[in-house]
């Protein structure tokens, strides 16, 4: 074997400025300009991920007859909240909200990966495309939840939802208590997109 | 509506073995360098200099062939140093650069 994964000692340093020289160059030759970088992953940083779900969610917490709207028709209500374009996009366009309850705790898994509510929710993790994951939170949803850290009453349902290419279903969890004083903004930051598949709870900070 | 490329590519990537570290439902970048090769690979894909599929075929060979020469101790493990690798190897075979613009490259570097 050579010394081709031997380290140096300054490898962060040397790693970027690899990258640095490397996007100078094409910068220079005119392959890329300045905004490249910044404007692939701006897709990624402002405009699909879970501040989406969040500002949703949100939203339902603080009006109740917006979270009516959201589960009977959740591209409708969506569309009423100010979101980047592209949120009832191909995949937008077929997502469904349910609501977390006393009576009721949802989960969401996929058959695929791909099969994921991503503009609201962002990235999924890598747990999620697991076939283990999948098969046991569909055959026992309350001991693969309590792994989770999240004990789901005797007296609460669950239900588990399969998101498909049609449908990509995603969890509006119950409201904290406690946090009746928060702003809507401040209340966004309570929800995380753990708390949006159903494998967590949202918490007061 | 179609698409986006960004969403195709990354999504194409989780589950597999070339899936990129994420946190909290985004991309994670410990380093702003990986951030910038992260970004170039998807916008020069994004142009067409190459698939994405070819440069994600460049990964997993970079991943693979780290794993294979540290089969134990795998404490120096580095996805974007890896994903930096296959970047250099995907520009080398598009032809976007040449045996001149090698030689500049080496020598900022020497420089930096």
């Amino acid at each position: 074997m050579t010394d081709r994964f031997k380290y140096r000692e300054d490898r962060e340093a040397y790693s970027a400025a690899r990258v640095r020289a490397l996007e100078a160059l094409l910068i220079q030759k005119g392959i890329l300009t300045d905004k490249s970088v910044d404007t692939v992953l701006g897709y990624f940083e402002t405009k699909m991920g879970p501040f989406n779900g969040a500002k949703i969610v949100a939203r339902a917490w603080v009006d109740p007859e917006f979270k009516a709207r959201l589960v009977a028709d959740t591209p409708a209500a969506v569309a009423e909240l100010d979101l980047p374009a592209g949120m009832a996009g191909a995949e937008g366009e077929h997502m469904r909200a349910v609501a977390n309850d006393p009576g009721v705790h949802n989960l969401i898994i996929c058959t695929l990966c791909s099969c994921y509510p991503w503009p609201v929710l962002g990235l999924p993790p890598y747990w999620y495309k697991d076939p283990t994951f999948r098969s046991r939170a569909a055959r026992e949803p309350r001991a693969v939840l309590a792994e989770f850290g999240v004990d789901v009453p005797e007296s609460q349902q669950i239900k588990v939802w399969d998101s498909s290419a049609q449908i990509r279903w995603f969890v509006v969890p119950e409201r904290p208590a406690g946090t009746e004083s928060l702003s809507e903004s401040e209340l966004e930051a309570l929800v995380t997109p753990e708390s949006m598949m159903g494998v967590a709870l949202a918490k007061a900070a | 509506m179609q698409i986006r490329f960004e969403h195709f590519a990354v999504t194409e990537m989780m589950g597999e073995p070339d899936s990129p570290p994420r946190a909290n439902g985004t991309l994670c970048f410990t380093n702003d360098w990986e951030r910038t090769v992260f970004g170039m690979a998807l916008a020069l894909a994004r142009e067409g200099h190459f698939e994405w599929d070819e440069f994600r075929d460049e990964l997993i060979a970079e991943i693979a062939a780290w794993e294979e020469a540290n089969p134990v101790d795998r404490s120096g493990w580095d996805y974007y140093e890896r994903f930096l690798a296959a970047l250099e190897k995907a520009v080398a075979k598009s032809g976007l650069l040449d045996a001149g613009d090698m030689a500049t490259l080496l020598a900022d570097l020497r420089a930096a």
